[in-house]
Order: C-alpha cells, then structure tokens, then sequence
C-alpha cells in the first residue's frame, strides 16, 4: 500500500515525493553539467564531446521543429534542460524506489500527473509568450481564427488537448513502468519464497531495462512535441 | 491499489507544480551559466574559427598560386634575357674583333707605306749625297790631277758622264 506524504504549507498542498525527486534529479543535472563542461576548450576533450552530443542533439530537435532563428536560440537552452531533467526524473524510478514503511519516498516525479501537467503547462505558457512576441497581442489571437475562422473552437480546444496528451503521455508510461516494476519486485518475488524471487529478478532486470529505453524515448518526445507547440505558434501562416 | 494510488494522484498538490518551475528555472539559469553558455560559446567559436580557417586557407592557396605563377614568369624572363646576354655578348664580340683586325690592317698598310716612303727618301738622299760627293771628289781629284783651270762647264760633263756609268 502506497500513501501520498502530502503535507500543508502556506494554504497550498505540497507532495514530498515529487519535491524530494525533482530536487535531487535537478541536482543530478546540474553536477553532471558542470562536471562535463569544467574545462572548455576550442579543441574539445572527452567531457566536453559528451556535453556538445547532447547539445547538438537537443538542438537538432529545436531547429527541426522551430524555423524562426531568434526562436531557436531562445529554445536552445530551455530544450537541453528540459529534456536532461525528464530523462533523470524518468530514470529515477527504475533504479531508486525508496519505501519507508507504507511511505513511497523516492520515485520518478514523472509518474505523477501533476509534475507532468506542471512541465506540459510550462510549455504552453512558453508558447503563448513566444507567439505573443513574435505577432503581438492581436496578430496571435488572430492566429486562432486562421486558416478559417469557423476553425476557432477546434483551435481552442486543440490547446486543451495538446496540454493533456503533452503531460499524460509522459505521465502514462512512466507510472505504468513503475507499477510493473513493483509488482515484479514486490508481489511476484514475495509470493512464493526463493523460487519466486530468482524468476522475478531476471524479469524485472528486463523490464527496467525496457524501461530505460521508454523514459530516454519519451523525454525525447516531450521535447520534441514541446518545440513542436512552440514551433507552431511562432511559424507565419 | 491501483484505484488507491490513482485517486491519491489526483490530489491536487498546486504546490508542487510551484516547486517544480522554481526548480526548473534555477536549474536552468545555473545550467545557463556553468555548462550551456561556455559550451555553446565555444562551440560557436569553433564555427567561426573553421570558417576563419577555411577561408584563410582559400586565400593562401591563392597567394601561393599568384606566387608560383611569378616565380614561372620570373624564370622564363630571366631565361630570356641570358640568351639576350649571350647573344649581345657575340655579337659584340664579334664587332670588336673584326674592328680589330681592320685596324690592325689599316696600321699594317700605313706603317708598309710609311717605311716604303722612308726607303725611297733614304735611296734619293743616298743617291743625291753620293751625287754631291762624288762632284766634289772628282773636282778635288780632277784639280789635283790636271793641276789647271779646268771650266766648269767641262767639270759638269764629267761628273755626268761618271754618274751615267754610275747608274748602268
């Protein structure tokens, strides 16, 4: 039995899980980050070859999807760290799943629709301010109504609907992974003593590592569906 | 339990959504300037240094085609002005020494001449001196033989008819 550690703060309500795991996964990234890029040099060294990979990668995803250059130097930045941040948080169920008591302390924050919804609305948020800046106020209210005014409505709901597959997709198979991983782990190898445990060991070693593939794939997704809203926003119709 | 955790999901926890952008945006800003920005500066400046490169390395190319080309130029000249050298040289050489002959020919005739001359002076003075002698010779014999006035006009007849014979 798994029990929420939720507490109150300030009138607002406050999940410890995710704040333990977000915070240590951010710090996971940043050490990393800092780690790989100490010593920065103009012919690169081993270090500095991963960082630029990944650089390279997350700007490739930016200038696929997002063709106004002032755009896709904004986005640099906020790609690469959004996609390092959901790749750690995704990955830190598989291999950390701290339980104290009926208390579940350590998960990946991203099996949780509210950290997904938290980033998928940063990303709306973003494109709202990226098409607003780029068209005005007027110009990008108007984008609504394009290529058709009749298309309004679908317009508006395609923004609901763009924030909620965005986060419950994310959402959806990170916390269905964790719940695998936990009935591998907990009600098959407790089932039937030793026999139970040494069949669930080699399938739950196979599932985490599916699982590694699933959460590298669906940071890689939400970003680039991320740049994609974005990209969409700031395009000339 | 699935039914369990799903509803305690669905707890709304505004707070978290708070702690998560605060989070995202420190860690961005610290990403920003520990690892994105010398990164992605020096990547660019590795771009423009390529490009410095490559075009730099257009430009000497050029310099040194440009270069090769005047050296080849060069070449050919100086070529061409050694056999105009050469040439000249011959042909100078040759002037000065068919001057040279002509001069000494010149020399030659005029110094043949010359000495032709002095020979023909030397035999008339010769001849007139021995002409001059003799009269006066056979004068002092003829008045020592004859021991008389002898006319000058017999004296003359002599004197010519012994230079005659002298002549033959």
């Amino acid at each position: 039995m798994e029990k929420p550690l939720v507490f109150e703060f300030l009138g607002l309500k406050f999940d410890l899980v995710g704040i333990i795991g977000s915070t240590l996964m951010a710090l996971a990234v940043l050490f990393i980050c800092i780690w790989l890029s100490r010593k920065v040099e103009l012919r690169p060294n081993k270090k500095q070859n991963v960082i630029e990979y990944l650089l390279n990668f997350t700007n490739g995803i930016v200038k696929d999807n997002v063709s106004d250059p002032d755009a896709q130097k904004h986005l640099s930045l906020y790609a690469f760290v959004l996609f390092l941040f959901i790749w750690f948080m995704n990955q830190l169920g598989m291999f950390l799943e701290v339980k104290v008591g009926d208390w579940m302390v350590i998960k990946s924050p991203t099996a949780d629709p509210v950290a997904t919804m938290s980033f998928a609305m940063m990303t709306l948020l973003l494109s709202f301010t990226f098409g607003v800046q780029k068209f005005g106020v007027g110009g990008y209210l108007r984008n609504y109504t394009a290529p058709v005014g009749f298309l309004l409505p679908i317009n508006l709901i395609e923004e609901f609907t763009n924030f909620l597959t965005l986060s419950l997709r994310l959402y959806g198979n990170i916390y269905a992974g964790e719940v695998l991983l936990t009935l591998l782990g907990d009600r098959l190898a407790m089932s039937g003593g030793i026999p139970t445990i040494i069949l669930a060991a080699p399938l739950a070693m196979i599932w985490q590592g599916f699982s590694v593939f699933i959460g590298s794939i669906q940071a890689y997704v939400f970003v680039t569906l991320s740049m994609v809203y974005i990209g969409k926003k700031v395009a000339k119709e | 339990m699935t039914f369990e955790t799903l509803f305690a999901a669905s707890h709304v926890y505004i707070g978290n959504t708070i702690w998560y952008l605060v989070v995202f945006a420190i860690l961005m800003l610290l990403v920003k300037h520990y690892a994105w920005g010398p990164v992605s500066d020096m990547m660019e400046k590795r771009r423009q240094k390529v490009i410095e490169d490559l075009d730099s390395a257009e430009s000497n190319r050029k310099k040194a085609e440009i270069l090769a080309n005047e050296r080849e130029a060069a070449l050919k000249n100086s070529r061409q002005e050694a056999t105009q050298i050469l040439s000249d040289a011959k042909t100078n050489a040759q002037k000065i020494g068919s001057q040279i002959v002509a001069d000494a020919n010149n020399d030659a005739a005029s110094i043949r001449e010359k000495a032709e001359a002095d020979a023909k002076k030397a035999k008339a003075d010769a001849i007139n001196d021995a002409r001059r002698e003799v009269a006066d010779i056979s004068v002092a014999i003829a008045e020592k033989i004859i021991a008389k006035n002898l006319s000058a006009e017999d004296q003359k007849d002599l004197v010519d008819q012994f230079i005659k014979g002298l002549n033959d």
